[in-house]
């Protein structure tokens, strides 16, 4: 109730009245303070050195300037989330020490105007409470910053994961002398996306011969794979083929990761193997091309009714054969006996669902680009290095197996209704998670976030794992926030009422 | 039609209402009653056909012929429509990539689909999905156009109608996969259909036309025999499917604006003419659209088993009906009488845009996304948000007649403005009282199903702008920052706080999480709507300076 409600009040035809009301109401809100009010002006001589000190902090102009910063930071968080996306939306807006400034301001304005109001009244209690509630909830924010948890979790079905990845980066080095034992030598937390190296800033990590830089970030960019060849002889073959009839006209890639490491290309009804060849075949149509020198390759085709190889020659790069089905010709167009795996990668403004970003790694003058949650193998004369820069992945102590995975869809569509997990737990036992039907379990809770599917049929569900030690805080910040609100409007009726009764009394 | 034409065919509708709903279709339309599998649920003909032609034409009846007998009749004979312009294009940038002129609106299939154009530029489109970013207004159009095309092709074989159900499973079998007995007695139907609409095409005399009509009827009924006998379980729907025509034909939401602008009128003229007589029957008729309005609110409510409030259209028919009820609580409690006439003028505004945006505000029913299907939460945290918007948009309408106040005189009308700040005040504390829980509700609902309660997601955020806004104005006013003015230009400029919640968020960012409410078109008329109210705050503030100027 304010000066706007007189005309009101003008039933009770009492100008004085009306005026009691407003002082009444703006005190109970702690807007003016008791030294405001003419009878109680003794409070004004008391006033403490705390008080003095409180008095600018607690003034409502800056109230309203921290209210109105708060809206301004945010709506442009939100349009930086969409032109970018939510990441970017954090990194530059909400976990900036701008949007914790303004945050400490309003908690400082929200304390100091308490302290202000000392000694409180009775009519104090719900700006008590509000204000009280939003200090809990922004402690309880706080709280969960920094000792909370919210990754997610990708779980095959029929698989199990103990990894959560949240998002945090690390920068990992690894190496090895026999290219099978490897040893971490460096983890390092970095923020790319902030504070991206450059050529004349680069991370520089230091390696046995040389060192190993990080000269360039590409915040999003599009990767298509390319296979180049290498100089070391520590790398595996890659070859490329074309499998063609009149039907189908295929080209792929093989590369292997190691010398003599088979890699496979499946097309289904056949498959096509670089590497070591097996003196029999698995019972399925099978090419092996096994690398022999610099420049040729021998063929082993097995079919799938025999063991026995049914053909096998020798073919060069350019050179063909026929493996013998339905009019199939196997062309290698490429081959390399020292391969390497680079990516073509094309920048984009904006991030899409395709975008991925990268970091350009230098070693001994080459240069490379490492996409993040991916590795990449740097080679030297003793040994090897692995890189990965990648998501932080923290292991929660025990297992989720997903059992089962089921999508309910609207009737006659493909459109998902409802999508749950069968899951097992050790010592818990098995239960079902679902939207809205989380699972809560050692402190951890498990969300059913998404799904991912392969050719219409899912293949594995997306969990979000969150533990959050501020969340008590949070709904009792709510809860007395809340409470606030109702009070302000219970006791304002209760002062009008006695007022009221006062005045007939007279 | 005339006002008193209306009015009787109003009270004629209503008593039809307390017949109940299971009133006799007329003859010749049981076959708007057929039940068809579309879009993820059993609906009627009637309904299926509407939002076919809506997609296709932009409208739900094509040169005052009826939306079934135009689906029907593109299934039957495709060929007869290639020439006709049924399919609407409104996109400059679209109609240039094909060629066409920009006057037109609505082109044939020839002129759209006849030409090489049209591939290429559905592989552009094809090309721009595979990117995965976001379409603009230009691929959105081709996007829509491209749904046009497949939606005609498609009702035209046959697929689309899905009027049987499975023996076993659950999708429909479709007039294109019909056995052989199906088939003919859906010939039947069409035979009959065509013979009915040869007899209106002659002009026939009423004896033929009711002989035509029932064995249509007949027709149908022998047709839902077939049907039913594959799977009496799934075809037993006839409840809902009565309900969903009489919801169609009755067309609540209509009626209702209508009644709420009779009722403005009248409000006008108390507030204008203080005819004091009239504000009995204003009130009986604000009553009046308002037990309307909640009528069809609770026919939607029936139909999709949940609380309608998962859309754009469904919000704004929820807000309107939140403002109109509080003002009329706050108009009992004051009697101010403008209070009213904000509320009226307000609902009747939001009726009319959604009745008159089908492609902007989908008023079909559609089934929900999977984080929705919570009809608990869906209720206490949608709902709560929802409805604080209503008020603040009542805050708003009083804040026009309050702009219009300080023309009109400030001297004169200083009483009148206090009362509305009052009123203004009142509101917004409304609108705090359950945009604040509503946040918070929502922050549980996410915590509870997300993991966190609060993650800067856009529409979070500005729901929480919003309530900032206003608590910002809220407090201002009780520290005296504020005056009168100020109050009534705040009512005003905040409330764009909450148009951005609102539309802003899921129609121009099209960010976040909510990503299910998302949905394209008619920015200029909302920005517009906007600034204009921004720029009629500036010319009374400035027009009330010069006054202030001309005094001292």
């Amino acid at each position: 109730m304010d000066s706007a409600d007189i005309p009101i009040k003008n039933r009770l035809k009492q100008k004085v009245l009306s005026h009691l009301l407003v002082v009444d109401d703006m005190t109970a809100h702690g807007i003016i303070s008791d030294k405001d009010w003419p009878p109680l002006i003794d409070c004004f001589n008391n006033k403490t050195l705390m008080k003095k000190i409180f008095k600018p902090l607690a003034s409502l102009k800056l109230a309203v300037v921290v209210i109105l910063s708060i809206g301004l930071l945010t709506a442009i968080g939100t349009f930086v989330e969409a032109k970018y996306d939510a990441y970017a939306a954090k990194k530059l807006v909400y976990d900036t020490v701008w949007m914790y400034g303004i945050m400490g301001f309003l908690a400082i304005n929200l304390i100091a105007v308490m302290v202000d109001r000392l000694p409180w009244k009775r009519r104090h209690i719900s700006f008590i409470f509000a204000h009280i509630g939003i200090l809990m909830i922004l402690a309880g924010s706080v709280l969960t910053m920094q000792y909370g948890l919210d990754g997610s979790m990708r779980v095959g079905i029929g698989e199990e994961n103990n990894m959560v990845q949240v998002a945090n980066t690390d920068l990992v080095v690894y190496s090895s002398f026999d290219g099978d034992r490897y040893s971490k030598v460096l983890e390092k937390e970095v923020d790319f996306f902030l504070q991206p190296p450059t050529e004349k800033n680069p991370l520089t990590i230091p390696a046995f011969e040389g060192e190993i830089k990080i000269v360039d970030y590409a915040k999003y960019v599009v990767p298509s794979r390319r296979v180049v060849a290498s100089e070391s002889t520590k790398t595996g073959a890659g070859l490329r083929f074309q499998v063609q009839n009149s039907n189908v006209n295929e080209v792929q890639w093989l590369v292997q990761r190691k010398p003599n490491q088979l890699a496979v290309q499946n097309f289904g009804p056949a498959q096509v193997y670089l590497g070591i060849t097996p003196p029999k075949g698995s019972g399925a149509n099978e090419i092996y091309l096994t690398p022999q020198g610099k420049d040729q390759l021998k063929y082993t085709v097995f079919h799938k009714d025999s063991e026995k190889p049914f053909k096998t020659g020798v073919v060069k790069e350019g050179g063909s054969f026929e493996p013998g089905w339905m009019g199939i010709q196997f062309r290698v167009l490429r081959y390399l006996p020292h391969a390497m795996e680079d990516w073509d990668l094309q920048p984009l403004e904006h991030p899409t669902p395709l975008t991925t970003s990268a970091v350009k790694v230098v070693f001994n003058g080459k240069e490379q680009w490492l996409l993040m949650n991916d590795m990449l193998k740097l080679f030297t004369d003793k040994g090897v290095y692995l890189l990965t820069y990648a998501n932080r992945r923290i292991d929660i102590g025990f297992p989720l197996r997903l059992k089962e995975f089921t999508v309910d869809r609207y009737q006659g569509t493909t459109r998902a209704m409802a999508y749950k997990s069968q899951v097992a737990v050790p010592d818990f036992g098995e239960t079902e998670i679902s939207m809205n039907e989380p699972l809560k379990w050692k402190g951890l809770t498990f969300y059913q976030a998404s799904f991912q599917e392969e050719n219409g049929k899912p293949v594995a569900s997306v969990f979000s794992v969150n533990q959050d030690p501020g969340r008590f805080l949070k709904y009792l910040g709510s809860l007395v926030m809340t409470l606030g609100i109702i009070f302000l409007f219970y006791f304002k009726r209760m002062d009008f009422l006695a007022l009221k009764k006062k005045e007939q009394s007279k | 039609m005339t006002i008193m034409r209306r009015i009787t065919l109003l009270i004629l509708s209503l008593s039809f209402l307390s017949l109940g709903l299971q009133a006799e279709a007329k003859t010749g339309e049981a076959i708007r009653y057929l039940p068809i599998q579309d879009a993820g649920r059993i609906k009627p003909f009637d309904s299926f056909s509407r939002e076919t032609l809506e997609v296709v034409y932009g409208k739900t009846k094509y040169e005052g012929r009826k939306a079934h007998e135009i689906i029907l009749t593109w299934m039957l004979s495709p060929s007869a429509w290639q020439s006709r312009k049924i399919f609407e294009v409104r996109n400059f940038q679209v109609l240039e990539a094909l060629n066409l002129s920009k006057d037109q609106r609505y082109f044939s299939s020839d002129e759209l689909f006849g030409t090489d154009r049209f591939t290429l530029l559905r592989q552009e489109l094809q090309s721009k999905r595979e990117t995965k970013e976001k379409l603009n207004p230009y691929f959105q159009a081709l996007q829509r156009l491209e749904n046009q095309f497949f939606v005609f092709s498609e009702v035209a074989s046959g697929r689309m109608l899905k009027l049987i159900p499975p023996v076993e499973g659950d999708g429909w079998i479709s007039v294109a996969d019909f056995n052989e007995a199906q088939q003919a007695s859906f010939l039947e139907l069409t035979k009959k259909f065509v013979a009915l609409i040869g007899v209106v095409a002659q002009g026939a005399n009423s004896a033929d036309l009711d002989k035509a009509g029932s064995d249509l009827d007949t027709a149908v009924g022998q047709f839902r025999e077939v049907a039913k006998a594959n799977n009496v379980a799934a075809y037993s729907v006839d409840t809902h499917i009565n309900t969903e025509v009489h919801y169609n034909d009755f067309h609540p939401f209509r009626w209702a604006y209508i009644v709420y602008l009779l009722a403005s009128i009248l409000l006008l003229l108390v507030w204008t003419l203080n005819k004091d007589q009239l504000m009995k029957p204003a009130w009986f008729l604000m009553i009046l659209g308002f037990l309307i309005h909640t009528y069809g609110f609770g026919l939607r409510t029936y139909l999709m088993g949940r609380p309608p409030v998962t859309n754009m259209y469904e919000t704004v028919v929820w807000v309107s009906w939140g403002t109109i009820l509080f003002s009329v609580i706050l108009e009992k409690i004051y009697k101010f009488r403008f209070i009213l006439l904000a509320g009226s003028l307000v609902g009747l505004v939001c009726l009319i845009v959604a009745d008159m945006a089908p492609v902007v505000l989908d008023p079909s029913l559609q089934p929900l996304e999977p984080v929705l299907r919570s009809n608990y939460w869906l209720t206490i945290h949608v709902m709560t948000i929802t409805i604080s918007y209503a008020a603040f948009f009542l805050a708003f309408g009083l804040g026009d007649l309050g702009l219009i106040y300080y023309l009109r005189g400030e001297e004169k009308n200083r009483e009148k403005i206090r009362a509305l700040v009052t009123a203004i005040y009142r509101s917004m504390q409304i609108g705090v009282m359950f945009l604040a829980p509503g946040i918070i509700l929502g922050g549980i609902w996410a915590d509870y199903s997300w993991g966190r309660f609060w993650g800067w997601d856009p529409k979070e955020t500005w729901a929480l702008i919003a309530l900032l806004g206003y608590l910002a104005v809220l407090h201002a006013r009780l520290g005296g920052l504020v005056k009168d003015f100020g109050m009534i230009a705040c009512a005003i400029v905040t409330f764009s706080l909450v148009i951005m919640a609102w539309y802003g968020v899921n129609f121009v960012l099209g960010a976040g999480l909510h990503s299910y409410g998302f949905g394209a078109g008619g920015i200029e008329y909302v920005s517009g709507f906007v600034a204009v109210h921004l720029l009629f705050v500036i010319y009374v503030y400035v027009y009330r300076r010069g006054k202030v100027a001309k005094l001292s």
